[in-house]
């Protein structure tokens, strides 16, 4: 068995920080440093690209702009298939942990939901010393002025190909493909009262024009603009916590990674949360100030579900918000008022502030501000988050319309190892709704784009029973390994092991039958009933609530004992195991529609098929990369499926005739 | 010149469906490994019907109904029975196509019967009871036939307006039904299951760090329970719904020479039947479509019930029995001149000559009993076998009539109003009746996977929810598909969400 201890990465240099590129050339050039750049650079290389990252500060990499937590309902899900694949954030999150919770505890093991408070430092630390020590990365100070394009091909005159980059202060990057992870800070600006200042974070500068007007103006991409926000910090020893609930974290701590038994914070040494409302004097403060607050007065879109006090407020008058006080860290004295993220004036957020109970003689450290900035309709990529019309260029995070550091990871992991698979002469890869959340976060960016910024739910995914975050590695780790080559071997032979052992276990477990009445004697539990059949196997009766595992190894140790490291894992399986394989045929059928690409190219508003022009124009506008993505778009007819599965199938035919 | 590029397309689209690859599609645009059956002659009033199956079960569909497989692409009589219930529930033609040489390039069978929309949804309940099986969805014969290859160049150049024509008449037909009273109900319902859905997906996605009420759950539990009563209720209304739409089955049954025939005539006003005063006239069955109240009726006058030599009557008696069988309601018809002269022994002589006619105690209870010739009998004794009628108490509802004099008709047609109405239902009270089968599968699935919710309530919460999702995916066949969008938008609406 594989030693599992939780590891800080070496900080052994193996890799370059960058001063005189100009000569150099790699294959993927990631710009930005958050969470979806470091994801990016990290799965590239790990598919075998040699990756240069560009950030404007090294110190930023690996920052958590906003709330000190990684993980939560479909947002720990990601964060567990992120580590499925061998991304960092899991192991950052073990490392940097520092008040960890399985939220959902009591609604079913597919929606639980792991969290973690975490240290800034620790995190940013963690982040950058795996960077640091990642084989094939180059990290690189500076600033990006533009992107270097040409012409994809004689024949394809409209599509451009990317290949590389030119610096602000002079100089030009070669490279197969560019990822780019800018997210606040394209065309981004500031808000607080009445003042507005470019940027994408305060403190840091904004981003350079040029890239932004590439996108617009030389590709001719759709973007859009969205709105974000972030809350006051607090200084802690400002804040009375009597008045507020303390709330503690599980009492052992659950790490994100498959490959940790356990987290880098000790148990006793996780720090609580604090939960208080909001009150009628907070309202007051809103409504008083909303004339000076010209963000809110914005109609730019802005999260229904992350909004700030002032829309919530104003939206639902008259009730009591919770509102969270997060640790910044273990040694940090700031705390993070979770649910106040607020635009108005600095004055005002100090009223508003301490109308709240433990917050009355509270004191601002940096107050809250909003952000707006330009995102790149996402329906513009492939499912491999490749823009369609720009050969070798990827684009993961908030520039593709989402929120949350989850988010941003998932698509960074996927774009990296994409740009580097495509730079490496590799045919890229798509993830499947019915494999992974994953999978349906990029299914519905460039399936149905979006309106809003886009976050994870459990409620997004169809097949919510087979993908838990019990079962990331089952469901990702061998593929990652196999096909993709973003999984370490060692990962993957752990993998192994664990399927291997689960599928054992299982198999032993059907192999046993007895009736209800021996089970109820040989376990000591009366509420086996005898309704369903009076014969029951080992895997029905796991089904029974207060039936455990370890249960059934106390009293079969020679069947079961060597599987009691899967106690839990097995439990998970036999209670969703029958409405898995129920889902089967459905989730074939979505499969089987997903394999069937439809051509890029297409002119849909001249292709002569049978089509009505309100299908057309659908399609032209979205152009769903598959058969299966094409079903899921609102107002597309059956007849209409039925004729572009001929048309693909003609041309399949055809691309197939001139090969042989 | 387009048409030219069009013939083009088409072959290739010929050689492209046979490929390999179409197999695999097969279970991409509907999942192909299902085994469908439809009704694919017209609907109702019609003398034989033919419902078709096609898929892998097609051969279960056949040995179950049947007992043993027919030799394949012949017409061969057998009796079709229910799998379960081992009911008889017609005998008629079964003709057996094994793939790939059959119209849909399945396995597929047609089941070749009598016309009466009794036997008809009979045999469709039968099929719907078997594993693997349901109904098919509008133009699914078609779609695969067009993928294995089955349809010739015209064919295929007329598909795509098929198509278009078959989904633009569903949307029709569904609007046209949402925006009755039937569409308002389904909304309801599907509204109301969308809220319970939202409110559960709320609770799971937020209620760790959002205020989401505790009571929550409890609301849902009842909504749930009361949506599954409403449903169920709709779904026991005994077909009402599709009676009214093809036609009430009512025969006219009796001995011979008893004034079937007349009565048939005296109720269409024409000489439909011919009369005459030889026993055994009416050979074959006789159909007249009728409006009696408002309510479609399907009228047949049958040979009359005797033993017989003569080969054709005996056609003719065998044809009167067998749709007495499928009647709706059966008029039996008495001639009082042939009742025993004592009125006490009136009641238990009718109660056996019912017997001989109705053979199934099922029919009896849908039955009125014509006294027929009253004219040719006193008041006096009339009176007496009225009241020795009464006293009994366990004889059908009967009515005394003259075909000859048109006595008694006035009474004849209330007492046939009323039955009409209990058979069709009224669609001007209550809830509006089921008027498609299709539907009726759709919401019995819906219900089913509403006992899901609560049956996991308390174990499991996603699987609860996994229950409002299918119960919900199930009505959305009848209303339109809803989408995890739709939901948080309900979310959104009902709760304030925001960290």
């Amino acid at each position: 068995m594989l030693r599992r201890i939780l590891r800080f990465p070496k900080t052994c240099f193996t890799c370059s920080i960058a001063s005189n590129v100009h000569t150099q050339h790699y294959d993927v050039i990631v710009v930005g440093g958050g969470h979806a750049g470091t994801e990016a650079v990290a799965a590239a290389s790990r598919v075998g690209a040699k990756t240069l990252l560009i950030t404007q500060k090294m110190q930023t990499i690996g920052v958590l702009s906003c709330n000190p937590s990684v993980g939560g309902v479909g947002k720990g899900h990601l964060v567990k298939e992120i580590d499925a694949l061998d991304g960092v954030m899991g192991r950052a999150g073990d490392w940097a942990g520092i008040h960890f919770s399985i939220l959902n505890r009591s609604k079913g093991p597919a929606v639980w939901g792991p969290r973690a408070q975490l240290d800034r430092q620790r995190y940013k630390d963690f982040i950058q010393s795996e960077l640091l020590s990642t084989p094939r990365v180059t990290i690189l100070e500076g600033s990006v002025q533009d992107l270097l394009l040409t012409v994809a091909g004689p024949e394809k005159p409209e599509r451009h190909k990317v290949y590389g980059i030119r610096l602000a202060h002079g100089g030009e990057i070669h490279s197969h493909s560019v990822v780019l992870t800018t997210g606040t800070f394209l065309s981004g600006a500031l808000f607080m009262g009445q003042n507005m200042s470019p940027g994408g974070r305060m403190g840091d500068p904004p981003s350079c024009a040029g890239l932004s007007n590439s996108l617009k103006e030389v590709l001719g991409l759709k973007i859009g603009r969205l709105r974000t926000g972030t809350p006051p910090r607090i200084i802690k020893n400002t804040i009375d916590f009597s008045l507020t609930v303390i709330r503690l974290p599980d009492s052992s701590p659950t790490p994100f990674s498959f490959i940790n038994t356990n987290t880098h914070c000790k148990s006793e040494e996780q720090l609580p949360c604090y939960l208080t409302f909001t009150t009628p004097g907070v309202e007051k403060v809103v409504k008083d100030s909303s004339h000076l607050n010209s963000h809110i007065q914005q109609d730019t879109k802005g999260p229904r579900y992350c909004p700030s006090i002032e829309s919530k407020v104003l939206r639902f008058p008259g009730r009591q918000h919770q509102v969270w006080l997060e640790p910044e860290g273990l040694t940090s004295d700031l705390m993070y008022p979770q649910g106040l993220s607020m635009t108005m004036s600095p004055e005002k957020q100090l009223c508003l502030i301490r109308e709240i109970p433990g917050l009355q003689r509270a004191k601002i450290h940096t107050p809250g501000y909003g952000v707006q900035y330009d995102f790149v309709c996402p329906t513009q990529l492939f499912p491999w988050l490749e823009v369609k019309s720009t050969q070798g260029l990827f684009l993961a995070g908030q520039i593709n319309g989402t929120t949350g550091y989850e988010e941003a990871a998932a698509q960074g992991l996927w774009a990296g190892v994409n740009a580097g698979r495509t730079s490496l002469s590799m045919p890229p890869l798509s993830l499947s709704r019915t494999e992974s959340y994953i999978g349906v976060l990029i299914d519905d960016l460039v399936g149905r784009g979006v309106t809003e910024p886009y976050r994870m739910f459990t409620s997004r995914a169809e097949f919510r029973t087979s993908l838990r975050p019990d079962n990331a590695d089952l469901r990702l780790t061998l593929r990652g390994f196999e096909e993709i080559g973003c999984v370490s071997e060692q990962r993957y032979n752990e993998a192994l092991r664990v399927q291997a052992g689960l599928n054992e276990a299982l198999s032993t477990l059907q192999s046993i039958s007895l009736s209800a009445a021996r089970w109820r004697d040989r376990l000591g539990v009366v509420s086996i009933s005898e309704t369903k059949s009076s014969i029951l196997n080992g895997v029905e009766v796991l089904q029974y609530k207060d039936v455990s595992f370890q249960m059934l190894a106390y009293a079969f140790p020679e069947l079961f004992g060597l599987y009691l490291e899967f106690s839990e894992r097995l439990k998970v399986e036999a209670l969703y195991r029958p409405h898995c394989d129920k889902q089967r045929r459905e989730m074939k059928r979505m499969q089987a529609e997903e394999s069937l690409s439809l051509p890029q190219d297409i002119d849909y508003l001249t292709l002569p098929v049978s089509l009505s022009q309100e299908v057309r124009e659908i399609l032209d506008a979205m152009r769903p990369s598959t058969l299966g993505a094409a079903t899921r778009l609102p107002g597309i007819t059956p007849a209409a499926i039925v004729h572009l599965f001929n048309y693909v199938h003609r041309n399949k035919h055809r691309a197939h005739g001139k090969t042989v | 010149m387009h048409f030219i590029r069009f013939w083009r397309r088409s072959t290739a689209v010929i050689t492209a469906i046979r490929s390999f690859q179409v197999k695999r599609l097969l279970c991409s645009v509907g999942s192909e490994d299902d085994t469908i059956f439809a009704l694919s002659s017209g609907q109702g009033r019609c003398g034989v019907a033919v419902v078709r199956v096609s898929g892998p079960a097609s051969v279960l569909a056949v040995r179950s109904l049947t007992r043993g497989l027919p030799a394949a692409r012949t017409a061969s009589l057998r009796s079709i029975t229910h799998p379960q219930t081992k009911e008889l529930l017609d005998r008629g033609l079964v003709l057996w196509f094994p793939g790939p040489g059959s119209f849909t390039g399945e396995d597929s069978a047609e089941f070749h019967i009598h016309g009466g929309p009794a036997v008809i949804s009979g045999v469709l309940q039968a099929l719907g009871s078997l594993p693997g099986l349901r109904p098919a969805e509008a133009g699914e014969f078609t779609r695969r036939a067009f993928y294995a290859g089955k349809l010739d160049l015209t064919e295929v150049e007329g598909l795509g307006d098929l198509i278009h024509a078959e989904t633009e008449a569903q949307r029709r037909q569904a609007l046209r039904q949402m925006a009755g009273d039937l569409g308002r109900i389904y909304q309801d319902w599907s509204l109301r299951l969308k809220r319970c859905l939202a409110h559960v997906e709320a609770f799971i996605d937020f209620s760790e760090d959002e205020l989401i009420e505790d009571g929550i759950l409890n609301d849902v539990d009842t909504a749930v329970r009361q949506l599954q009563t409403d449903i169920e209720n709709h779904l026991s209304d005994q077909r009402r719904g599709e009676r009214l739409r093809s036609g009430v089955q009512v025969v006219i049954a009796g001995s011979t020479n008893a004034g079937k025939s007349s009565l048939l005539n005296m109720l269409t006003q024409r000489p439909a039947a011919i009369v005459s005063p030889t026993a055994g006239t009416t050979r074959d069955v006789v159909e007249v479509p009728l409006d009696i109240g408002g309510y479609p009726v399907l009228l047949s006058d049958t040979a009359g019930l005797r033993d017989t030599t003569d080969s054709v009557e005996q056609e003719g008696v065998r044809r009167a029995r067998q749709r007495v069988e499928q009647a709706d309601l059966s008029l039996v018809v008495v001639d009082l001149t042939q009742l025993p002269s004592e009125p006490q022994r009136v009641p238990v002589f009718l109660s056996g000559h019912l017997k001989s006619i109705l053979e199934h105690s099922s029919h009896r209870r849908e039955c009125i009993l014509i006294l027929n010739k009253s004219d040719l009998i006193s008041t006096k004794h009339k009176r007496s076998i009225q009241t020795a009628l009464e006293e009994a108490g366990d004889v059908p509802p009967a009515c005394f009539l003259s075909c000859h004099t048109q006595n008694g008709l006035d009474d004849l047609l209330t007492m046939l109003q009323n039955r009409l109405k209990t058979l069709c239902g009224d669609p001007l009270i209550g809830s509006p009746s089921l008027t498609q089968t299709r539907h009726r599968t759709h919401l019995q699935n819906s219900v089913e996977a509403l006992y899901q919710y609560h049956q996991y309530r308390d174990v499991d919460l996603v699987l609860a929810a996994e229950g409002l999702r299918l119960g919900l995916t199930s009505l959305g066949r009848i209303t339109g598909r809803v989408g995890a969008e739709e939901i948080l938008d309900l979310i959104f609406k009902d709760f304030c969400i925001g960290k």
